[in-house]
């Protein structure tokens, strides 16, 4: 790898030996209030939300509110449509037939909490992403097979190329490098 | 990563412990006092009795079916559980016992026992081949067989483990399983037909089968739970049964609310939206009167209360909302089976009768009498278990 001075910097990357190494080295990193950084490792390891302080999800919020959205829509769809539109006489059930409306608001419910949740997710990854710099990095490949990485990019506002290098080594990184983008 | 987890707490309930000699206590003053009450009015003994029978039972129909998933989906996450579940479910056996009243209130109970009124009837003459007193007796005999013998292999292999720890005991157990629960599925299925569709033997559901199991099986989790605050009130196994043990008690508590409340609306609504007279009439029935009340009480504290409660991660790890929900869902459980008996004894509203109590609480001492009876003489906790040390090491899933 040779440092091409022209590109802009986008982060420091770091490999470790194992997921215990990974835990350890998130651990310092969350302490030292850096904000722009994450982890990669081939499958989820425990205890790795904890290391890192992440803030719970506000996933369930959007998933809340995608419901509400179903739920109400489907009871004024079908007030409009059954009782205050056209109402017609079904083996003289009553309009506002609370029981016969409970399939379809469920359905409604369930249909647009669906939706918040996989758009949601989307949405707070930023996805759909087609390039991300750490691509550039071919070690980096090895993040879906057997590394563990850490990345500080240089848009945190504390971020200063030395003492990061020095951080992540003095932690036992194994490789690391500059990612450009 | 790599140590083992350990337990060290005392894995034995102590033997010098007053706990089953009470309940027994209470389960003979119960017993005794509801025989009193037979005397005085026979036909309200019978029905408290069914009720109280079929609470009970269900509860350990419901420990059988959860040992047999664990064996068959090789599960970790309950084998701290498990031999709760196992006692009761060994104990079907002997509870058996507890059937034969029914069996001498038949006449009492059940309409189609009597031959005049078959003879007058002739939707009853079209169901005679399936109601009728000896083949009933009979499927009662064959349920408890099965259950009996289920629960007794079940627990006897997983105790004979805990000896010799030989690992080859859990394929025996996982084969065993496999017929077993299918075996349940559909025991359970007619017995459900038995007990309580047939009081109103006019009525029919096919889907009665799995609406039993689904009252049963979201009842049985607050018994669980209950059970493990019990045990560690107790100072037992404080260390080895953790948060995260019981926060999956707690998730499986929601799961089949939610079951619950699909199955029990469904039977509802097609029932409701075909309104053919045959089969409407039971709800009829069972939404005129006071009756009502529980009807609509089913709705709010069977399902509403628990699903917004329970449905919140940080709720399912507070022991006081988990057990408060846990005895909400208890008492709504004897009101729906209440509500699904009597309405068919006191048509026009809730009659509550002494004898409900006495019953209730008879069996009750003599049901957990017999599993805390049963419980001290072995382990609490399946030691040689396979999947022990990954349920001990056990961690959330973010």
């Amino acid at each position: 790898m040779s440092a091409n001075n022209e590109q802009t910097l986008y982060g420091i990357l770091a490999e470790y030996r194992n997921p215990k190494e990974l835990i350890d080295v998130a651990r310092e990193v969350s302490k030292t209030g850096y904000q722009k950084w994450d982890t990669f490792s081939p499958y989820p390891i425990h205890g790795m939300d904890k290391a890192m302080k992440l803030k719970k999800s506000k996933l369930g919020w959007i998933v809340f509110a995608h419901g509400m959205v179903g739920f109400l829509g489907a009871v004024t769809m079908m007030y409009f449509m059954a009782v205050a539109d056209y109402p017609t006489n079904i083996s003289g059930k009553p309009f506002l037939n609370g029981p016969a409306w409970v399939p379809i608001t469920f359905e409604l419910t369930v249909l647009l909490s669906s939706f918040g949740a996989v758009f949601g997710m989307f949405f707070l990854n930023g996805l759909p992403k087609l390039h991300n710099p750490l691509f550039n990095a071919p070690r980096f490949k090895k993040a879906t097979d057997d590394g563990f990485f850490v990345c500080i990019e240089a848009g945190d506002s504390l971020f200063d190329k030395e003492k990061v290098k020095k951080l992540l080594e003095e932690a036992g990184a194994t490789h690391i490098e500059e990612v450009y983008e | 990563m790599s140590h083992k987890p350990t337990i060290t707490d005392s894995l034995q309930f102590p033997a010098d412990s007053k706990v089953p000699r009470a309940l027994f206590g209470l389960g003979a003053a119960g017993i005794i006092a509801s025989a009193v009450g037979y005397f005085f009015n026979a036909d309200q003994f019978f029905a408290s009795y069914l009720v109280s029978f079929t609470f009970f039972t269900g509860i350990g129909i419901a420990a059988l079916m959860m040992v047999m998933l664990h064996h068959i989906t090789r599960s970790s996450w309950g084998v701290l559980v498990r031999r709760i579940s196992e006692v009761f479910s060994a104990n079907m056996m002997i509870w058996g016992i507890f059937l034969i009243p029914v069996l001498l209130g038949i006449h009492n109970l059940y309409h189609w026992s009597h031959e005049d009124a078959v003879m007058a009837d002739k939707l009853l003459q079209g169901k005679s081949a399936y109601l009728n007193t000896p083949f009933f007796i009979g499927r009662q005999v064959l349920y408890f067989v099965i259950w009996g013998f289920l629960g007794y292999k079940l627990h006897k292999a997983s105790v004979e483990m805990d000896e010799t720890g030989d690992w080859g005991i859990t394929t025996h157990l996982r084969k065993l399983s496999a017929p077993g629960i299918l075996l349940l599925a559909l025991s359970l299925t007619f017995a459900s037909f038995d007990w309580l569709m047939s009081v109103d033997p006019h009525w029919f559901s096919t889907m009665f089968g799995v609406y039993f199991f689904a009252i049963c099986f979201q009842a049985f989790w607050p018994v669980m739970i209950l059970m493990v605050f019990f045990l560690q009130g107790q100072g037992l196994l404080k260390k080895t049964i953790q948060q995260v043990h019981i926060y999956d008690l707690g998730a499986w508590f929601f799961a089949f609310t939610v079951f619950y409340a699909y199955i029990a609306f469904s039977q509802f609504l097609l029932i409701y939206y075909a309104n053919i007279p045959e089969e409407t009439l039971w709800y009829y029935h069972r939404l005129e009167g006071s009756w009502k009340y529980i009807a609509y009480s089913l709705l709010v504290f069977r399902f509403a209360v628990p699903f917004l409660v329970l449905m919140n991660r940080e709720a399912k790890h507070r022991r006081s909302v988990l057990a408060f929900i846990s005895i909400v869902v208890l008492v709504i459980h004897f009101a729906e089976i209440y509500w699904i008996v009597m309405p068919v004894f006191s048509e026009h509203g809730i009659h509550f009768n002494w004898m409900d109590i006495t019953t209730f609480l008879g069996l009750g001492g003599m049901f957990f009498g017999l599993f805390f009876n049963k419980f001290q003489k072995h382990k609490m906790v399946p030691v040689n278990d396979p999947k022990l040390d990954d349920c001990l090491s056990k961690s959330y899933h973010q």
